[in-house]
């Protein structure tokens, strides 16, 4: 069932520059992940859905509900947000904020603190919850500002790098909680993090230049890669040098005293190697080329 | 309540109010009780306008506005009318304050007429209570007013700041006289029963009500 439907969407910034141009996705019921280099529009596409910025043309529909003025009140009930650069009250602690926000969303005193000290134990941040805002860490900040997302349980979750900043456990535990919290619901996550989608999502989208070059099963995207991924071993870092001038090398490793050297391309590359099984990096590196 | 007052009133904030304050008290040289008023007004009203203009553009500048959005538009509206009253309120203390300080540093002349009732100190204090509250709120909430359309506490500031500098001067009080928005500070003092500066007072009352009035509109539009 589709969660989010976006057809023909055109994002034109004041400053003339196009920031999604004529772009087609359908955001299915579930966790769902957006790739995309730096500038690719993701965080316009979010910012869109999460009706901060009006598109140019096209329609978006969520749940059915067609995005228009009308409409926009009865969409911003069923969505949580997390932005990707935020900054919450820094004068208020971790508890005191969360409550704050949970208030001004309107859900009752009672449903907001207990939701607080659930989503805080789920992020490990019930002993920080009497910190200043201003006193945590990038990655506990974070995690805060996912906790006000979740806060309303919404219908349609967008968040936007939510692991940026946090170490290897934090971001298994935040993973877990969205994969968690996608039962029933529409998680959009966004992230450079490729290892996180791999682990959470089975649908995604990869944006480029304000257009899709993917969207659908994460399974048919490393089948695309697949017999385009190469391994070989070389002695030097010389000949390194000489196969990354013709092929695009997507990992370098020493073991031992060889540099081994994953290549991506179409034809078998002209030095010894073999294929190898593509990961989501190799199969994203290899569309986005 | 209380987190309204937090994130409303942040220590800088308060510092540097206190400061403005008792620096003018200091330096702004007084010879009677009854030039405190004239005195005060205007600074206290550039005060207000600074001080308020980051009432609702702090959630812009922090982003918050873009989780705001979502949330239902009364609360969200409420909140910002309490900061203002949370703001004001301080302000007015302030203010009062402030009129003490000029007693303590500058040692004015009092009761210059030896007259009771409205000549009186406590009565003037009162009077002088009433117009710096009205130049206040005004100031306050039309800098919030601006920064809320322009999405910017700097053009809220700049915004007024120019009207200030319009209405201050010798040729704002020759364009509006008693209509004036600082028909406090250009009154005549020799003849304190003269209540024509309400008519000024009036005029920010109106426009003070028109903007709270409109903000609503324009933070749904503008985010």
């Amino acid at each position: 069932m589709v969660g989010i439907k976006i057809e023909d969407l055109t994002v034109i910034f004041k400053n003339k520059v196009t920031a999604i141009n004529h772009a087609d996705l359908e955001i299915p019921k579930g966790i769902f992940g957006l790739l995309g280099e730096n500038g690719a529009g993701k965080t316009t596409l979010m910012r869109v859905l999460t009706t901060v910025l009006s598109p140019a043309s096209g329609t978006v529909t969520l749940d059915g509900i067609r995005y228009s003025e009308e409409n926009y009140e009865k969409i911003q009930r069923k969505i949580g947000y997390l932005p990707q650069e935020i900054d919450l009250y820094p004068n208020l602690t971790v508890q005191e904020c969360l409550e704050y926000m949970g208030d001004l969303s309107g859900i009752s005193k009672r449903i907001y603190r207990e939701r607080i000290s659930y989503y805080l134990e789920k992020t490990s941040l019930s002993e920080h919850c009497k910190k200043k805002m201003k006193q945590l860490s990038g990655g506990m900040k974070r995690r805060v500002g996912l906790i006000q997302a979740l806060l309303n349980e919404p219908e349609f979750l967008i968040v936007d790098e939510p692991t940026t900043g946090l170490d290897p456990e934090e971001r298994i535990r935040i993973r877990n909680l969205l994969v968690d919290f996608s039962e029933g619901r529409t998680v959009l996550f966004s992230t450079h993090v490729v290892e996180d989608l791999a682990a959470t999502c089975s649908q995604l989208a990869v944006m480029k230049k304000g257009k899709f070059l993917y969207s659908g099963n994460i399974g048919e995207l490393l089948d695309q890669a697949k017999g385009h991924i190469w391994i070989c071993k070389v002695k030097d870092e010389t000949m390194a040098r000489e196969l990354e001038k013709k092929y695009l090398v997507s990992s370098k490793q020493y073991i031992g005293s060889e540099l081994q050297i994953k290549l991506i391309s179409e034809i078998p590359p002209q030095i010894e190697c073999g294929s190898c099984e593509a990961t989501l990096e190799d199969a994203y590196i290899y569309i986005m080329k | 309540m209380i987190y309204e007052i937090k994130i409303a009133l942040p220590f800088y904030k308060i510092a540097y109010a206190v400061f403005f304050i008792v620096i003018l008290s200091l330096v702004r040289g007084v010879t009677f009780s009854y030039e405190i008023g004239i005195a005060l007004e205007a600074p206290m009203a550039i005060l207000a306008a600074s001080f308020c203009a980051d009432t609702y553009t702090q959630e812009i500048v922090s982003r918050r506005s873009e989780i705001q959005r979502l949330y239902p538009m009364k609360k969200r509206i409420d909140s910002v009318y309490k900061r203002i009253l949370i703001q004001e309120i301080f302000l007015l203390s302030a203010a009062a304050a402030g009129y003490e300080f000029f007693f303590l540093f500058q040692n004015p002349e009092i009761d210059k007429m030896g007259q009771g009732g409205l000549e009186s100190e406590i009565g003037q204090f009162f009077i002088y209570f009433a117009a710096i509250a009205v130049t206040l709120g005004f100031w306050g909430i039309l800098s919030n007013l601006f920064s809320c359309l322009f999405r910017n506490m700097w053009m809220g500031i700049g915004s007024c700041l120019m009207l200030w500098l319009i209405t201050n001067s010798s040729i704002g009080d020759r364009c509006f006289g008693r209509w004036n928005l600082f028909s406090y500070t250009f009154r005549r003092i020799e003849n304190s029963r003269d209540f024509s500066w309400i008519y000024g007072k009036m005029i920010c009352i109106c426009i003070g009500i028109i903007a709270a009035a409109i903000l609503p509109k324009i933070i749904e539009k503008r985010g």
